[in-house]
């Protein structure tokens, strides 16, 4: 067990969240996210308006999103502990975890290809932003597995000090039950539940940042406390 | 059955239920006539008035530390309340 | 069984955790029922006509049972705390066969309105109509889970671990009943 390794993975989430909210916000301008009803032309005319400013945005969130790898290997460190080995809890964590990350990944790349080319046809342009959202917003399959799996682990954490309180294992669980709703864009372009809409947009996003830094905590907790133990 | 009458629990169900029959009259016309929007703001209040008694007796609130009493009845009166202004803003 | 409700001392009931779990859960359907009035007030006309056309008497029917399945809960939670196991075992059941009617009879109801041709994106009202009370009935089967496994619990001898694990499902058991009783007044009865 080498601690400062498992530290720099845990204080990679300060580096991904700064990251990715520069990205998002200032530089791409992705937040607020447009309108799932906004005229090919609309989107269009946002890819061409700044598209050095775009692809550096997205640049700088395809490019902070492996660091959720390095996270994700932090909880399965700690969820180890939990389990007291390599159990099947922190396998699903660690395998949902990274899948999570290519979620973040992609929507970035596919966003950089319109524009990369923003005079193309705005049709075309149009369906490449729309493939974006659906990717970024729509996949809360790993991320609700990987919450329950981290929940779970929390608490049928039987050591005689748990690795983690178990007030932890409900958050999970909760923050699982948030992300659902996000799934339900595809049925609506307006509205809460489209891609822009608070159940869609505003929590998940505000709840992952937010589960991010109080996981961070108590990993850091964990590790330093573990790293007493050893 | 004779203990069960002897259950607070019990009489508390038995209010709800009774409050869910008044609410639903309400909701069809009874008692408010015309004034749909007086009818409509008591079935909203007496919804939460419901939700508290649940909170206090069947979670058993009543007796719990009172930092999470407090929470969960700003939860019901800030609710109810916002409801009910944005009801009135629109009727 | 008597109840001496004055003068106990301040009792959380269920551990800690769970409350983190059932505040966020009931913050998240406020933030659902306050989007739905404030979406309302900008189409009311819309709002009451599509009220108009569910089945009133489902909706009654569903709240009686969420109200008695709580009551039954309720008295299981007692009759564990009396070490009367298997009454509160029994008790469970009946909680459960409540929420069991309640799932078949919002099954009769999404039947009958989709038949009906209503459904998610019929217009703004069924979204919710149908968002709402899906989100909540994904709750009631998540209690069912919950209910099941107190039943289990319930086999064990009786600690104060196991009256926590009884009162935290039971405590998550009565949140579902509370989101039931506004929904229903939302859905069902605004004027």
């Amino acid at each position: 067990m080498n601690t400062r390794n498992e530290l720099l993975c845990i204080w990679s989430a300060v580096l991904f969240v700064v990251l990715f909210t520069i990205g998002l916000w200032p530089l791409a301008h992705f937040l607020p996210a447009h309108a799932p009803t906004a005229s090919a032309e609309d989107i269009a005319a946002l890819y061409q308006a700044r598209p050095w400013q775009m692809r550096l945005g997205l640049f700088v969130m395809m490019g902070c999103s492996g660091l959720v790898c390095a996270f994700v290997a932090a909880i399965t460190v700690a969820m180890k502990r939990m389990e007291n080995g390599l159990g099947v809890l922190t396998l699903t964590q660690l395998s949902a975890g990274t899948c999570g990350a290519v979620f973040l990944i992609v929507p970035c790349l596919v966003w950089t290809a319109a524009a990369y080319r923003p005079e193309r046809s705005p049709e075309l342009t149009l369906l490449l932003n729309d493939l974006g959202w659906i990717m970024l917003f729509m996949p809360f399959t790993t991320f609700v597995v990987q919450n329950i799996a981290i929940g779970l682990a929390v608490l049928g954490d039987r050591n005689a000090v748990p690795e983690m309180p178990r007030w932890v294992g409900f958050l999970n669980l909760w923050v699982a039950v948030l992300f659902i709703p996000g799934g339900f864009l595809t049925f609506f372009k307006t509205g809460p539940f489209a891609w822009n809409g608070v159940f869609v947009y505003w929590i998940p996003l505000v709840v992952f940042l937010g589960w991010y830094m109080v996981m961070f905590v108590l990993l850091r907790q964990g590790a330093l406390k573990a790293a007493r133990a050893a | 059955m004779p203990s069960l009458l002897k259950l607070r629990v019990t009489w508390l169900w038995l209010l709800l239920i009774g409050a869910t029959i008044v609410s639903w009259e309400f909701g069809h016309g009874l008692g408010f006539g015309d004034n749909y929007r007086l009818s409509t703001s008591a079935v909203l209040i007496i919804a939460f008035i419901k939700a508290r008694v649940v909170i206090l007796d069947f979670m058993e609130i009543r007796h719990a530390p009172r930092a999470l009493r407090f929470i969960l009845e700003a939860w019901t009166v800030v609710v109810a309340a916002t409801l009910l202004i944005l009801y009135w803003q629109s009727a | 069984m008597s109840d001496d409700t004055a003068h106990r001392p301040p009792h959380l009931p269920g551990e800690t955790g769970v409350w983190v779990f059932i505040l966020g859960d009931m913050l998240m359907f406020a933030a659902f029922f306050i989007v739905f009035m404030a979406y309302r007030s900008e189409d009311v006309a819309l709002y009451v006509n599509s009220q108009h056309t569910l089945n009133q008497h489902f909706g009654a029917l569903n709240t009686f049972l969420m109200l008695t399945s709580s009551w039954c809960v309720a008295v299981a939670v007692e009759a564990g705390r009396a070490d009367h196991r298997q009454r509160a075992q029994a008790w469970l059941v009946a909680a459960m066969g409540c929420a069991l009617c309640f799932v078949v009879v919002k099954f009769f109801e999404y039947s009958e309105k989709i038949a009906a041709g209503f459904t998610l994106t019929t217009n703004d009202f069924f979204m919710y109509y149908f968002m709402l009370t899906g989100l909540h009935l994904m709750h009631v089967l998540l209690g069912l889970g919950v209910l099941c496994y107190l039943w289990f619990s319930l086999r064990a001898a009786p600690s104060a671990a196991s009256m926590r694990t009884l009162e935290s499902g039971a405590s998550f058991w009565h949140m579902v009943d509370i989101l039931w009783i506004v929904l229903f007044a939302l859905l069902y009865l605004l004027r």
